[in-house]
This record gives C-alpha cells, structure tokens and sequence, in this order.
C-alpha cells in the first residue's frame, strides 16, 4: 500500500513536471499563440495621454455631482503628462547634441551638405563620396529626397572626423542627364583641414548657357 | 500482481512524459527566435526593378510587409500573390508592401518579377548587404513592421493557411 502510494506521488509529480515544462516551451516559441515557423511579439506600445486619462476616468457614467469634481484632477494628470513629455524630448535633444560632440568633436569635425538648384538637367540618383581614395558614404535618392532638394532642402551627406592637415574630397554624382540617359559625373577639392569644425557643400546646379549641369564643391569658410 | 501492473503503467507514462519533454525541446531548439523581433527595423534604400529607388523609412506610419524572395525559391511566388492581393484591399487602410530580392542574377529577378506581377515595388539587392542586415536565414522572410517602424512579426515560411494568419496580424497592425 505504502509502495503504491508512493508511485502515485511520483507519477503525479511527473505529470505536473511535464505540463509545466511543456507550457513554458510554448509560451517561449510562441508568446501569441502563434504556429511553429512564425514570431510574434505582443503590441509593445505605450498607451498615449489621451488613454492613460481615460483609465484614470471612471468606467460608468459620473453623476452630476461626481463631475465637477473628477475634472480638475483629469486636467492637472493631463497637464503634468504632456510636462513629461516635453522634459523626455528636451532630454532627447540634449543626448543627441552631447552624442555628436563626443563623437565628433570641434576640432576634428567635417561635414559635408548636399543642395540642388533648378535640376532641369540632372535627375540625382546616387551620390558618393571619397575622402583621401576611402569611400565614405554612397547614399541612393528616392524620388522624394531629390524633390526636397530641389525645393531647397539641404541635406548633410556626411559627418566625420579628420585630422589637421591637407586632405582631398571626391564626389561622384549619378543620375540621369540633359537627354534622359545615364550620366556619371565627378567633383574633387583639395582642402586644409586646420584646428576646428569644416564644412563642405556639394552643389548641383544648372548651366544654362551650355545646358548641362554643374557640380561643384564648396567650402564654407 | 496489481503493483506490477501499476508499476508498469507507471513506466509508461514516464516515458511517454519524458517523450513529450523531448520533442517540445527539440521545437523549441530547432527554430531560433528572430534576433530583430521586437526592434526597430533597420532602414534601406534599394532600387527598384521598375528603376526608381524607394527608403523602408519613407513608409513611416504605414504597416509595412517586406518579404524577402528569391527566384528559385518554390513559395516565394504564392506569397507574393497573397501580400500583392491585401495590399490592393489595404492600402487604403495603410498598408504597403515591399519585396527585396536577393538574387545574384538580377536578370532572373526581373523576369520572375514580370511572370508575378504585384502591386508593390520589386526591389533588387544583388549585394545582399540588406538581406544581411536582416538576418535572412530561409527565403521567403516576411517581416510585419508596425506604423512606428518596430518589427513585430516574422514568418519564415509560406504554408497553405500562411495568408489568413498574415491577414489576422496585418488587421491587428492597421487597428493601432
């Protein structure tokens, strides 16, 4: 008696194991119940003001003596929401700025700007930039990045860091030419970096009296 | 007598427990989890076989469907119909959809891309450099990423059933 017993303690313990460890492996292969062969993860939004006041408001209908009172206190949630937030994107922008001047500091910096003017005969396609022969950046344009750049958009191609010296930038554009075929042009600058921040721009524009495009490199002093 | 027998349903039932465990683990095991599950899905700029070029970041906002296929891979055709034919329901809604091919002969994409026709871009990356980016272990990958960008399902197969599950999840991304 004592012995069967026994074996039914430890068939119970097996059975409890089992259902245990198959529920843990199915919760882990699948956390929404999704077939073998897919991967899900649960909504990993957070609830946005408007929802985190509407938990805050009670589920039935308020009596017209509870209103008055439930307002203000909706209100001043709200209010001190919406000061979080903006402290999150102050703090946001403070990182990003810090970032950028651990990363590259003012005395190494160079940045290098795109801008495009009129474009009647130079559809941008890919740009791609080499700095002392070492490809940098190569960046391909969608049709609505060159639309930005022709309403006067300037993008920053790219930002790095060189060291005091002479130092030589290549650009080489890509596109479609005056005639709708192919067209691959290059610019290059020779430039000093000295002790602080240089900036380049790469400028595209039209030439109207030859009716080809220009491109050239400019260094902002 | 009735121990015995006890005893021998006992071992039964161990081993089938035992089994059981096994073959949940081995599940678990063989199918690793998609390391980019959950994250931000990594943007890319890939032309098109039509020529023009389209940025995974421009689609900010849509729920966006990027598969990635290959023209000798056999149910990468049946699940460009079905993405081809939600997206034509969807897009108003906010969904779109693009399919980056990783083939080297960019020939052969094209021609698969004219025998299926679909209502999204064909994009070609013979570099493969996106198809590494995401972690492309088995063709067709279909990635869900939802309107703020984060990649929320995988799947890395297309079955017969594959597109009422696409269709449950994509509903789910557009109601957010």
């Amino acid at each position: 008696m004592n012995r069967s017993h026994k074996i039914w303690t430890a068939w119970l313990v097996v059975v409890a194991i089992t259902a245990m460890a198959v529920t843990h492996v199915a919760m882990a292969a699948a956390p929404n119940a999704s077939p073998p062969g897919t991967d899900a993860i649960a909504p990993a939004t957070p609830a946005p003001a408007g929802d985190a006041t509407a938990a805050a408001e009670p589920t039935e209908p308020a009596t017209d003596a509870q209103a008055p009172v439930a307002a203000p206190d909706t209100r001043a949630l709200d209010e001190e929401i919406q000061s979080i937030k903006k402290d999150v994107v102050d703090l946001n922008r403070d990182l990003f700025v810090l970032e950028e001047e651990l990363l590259f500091p003012a005395n190494t910096q160079v940045a290098v700007f795109l801008s495009m003017d009129v474009g009647e005969f130079f559809a941008l396609d890919t740009v791609e930039l080499r700095v002392d022969d070492k490809q940098v950046t190569k960046y391909l344009y969608t049709p609505r990045e060159a639309e930005a750049l022709l309403k006067g958009g300037v993008q920053r191609l790219y930002l790095g860091n060189l060291r005091v010296g002479n130092h030589e930038l290549v650009a080489l554009f890509t596109g479609k030419g005056p005639n709708g075929q192919d067209y691959s042009r290059g610019a290059q600058l020779k430039f000093e970096k000295a002790v602080g921040a240089k900036y380049l721009e790469l400028k595209i524009s039209d030439r109207q009296r030859k009716r080809q495009p220009e491109f050239e490199i400019k260094d902002w002093e | 007598m009735v121990i015995a027998a006890v005893q021998n349903r006992c071992n039964s039932l161990f081993l089938l427990a035992a089994a059981l465990l096994g073959t949940a683990w081995t599940a678990a095991a063989a199918e690793p989890a998609y390391r980019l599950l959950g994250k931000a899905a990594p943007d890319f700029a890939l032309r098109a076989t039509s020529g023009t070029n389209f940025r995974l970041s421009e689609y900010r906002g849509d729920v966006v469907a990027v598969t990635f296929w290959g023209s000798r891979c056999g149910t990468c055709g049946a699940q460009l119909s079905a993405l081809s034919r939600m997206v034509d329901t969807y897009q108003s809604a906010g969904l779109a959809a693009l399919a980056v091919n990783v083939d080297d002969d960019q020939a052969a994409a094209a021609s698969f891309a004219v025998a299926h026709p679909v209502s999204f871009p064909m994009l070609l990356d013979p570099a493969k450099a996106v198809a590494r980016q995401y972690r492309v272990d088995n063709l067709p990958l279909l990635l869900l990423i939802d309107r703020s960008g984060a990649i929320r399902y995988v799947h890395r197969n297309h079955r017969s059933g594959s597109d009422a599950q696409y269709l449950q999840q994509i509903r789910v991304l557009l109601d957010e």
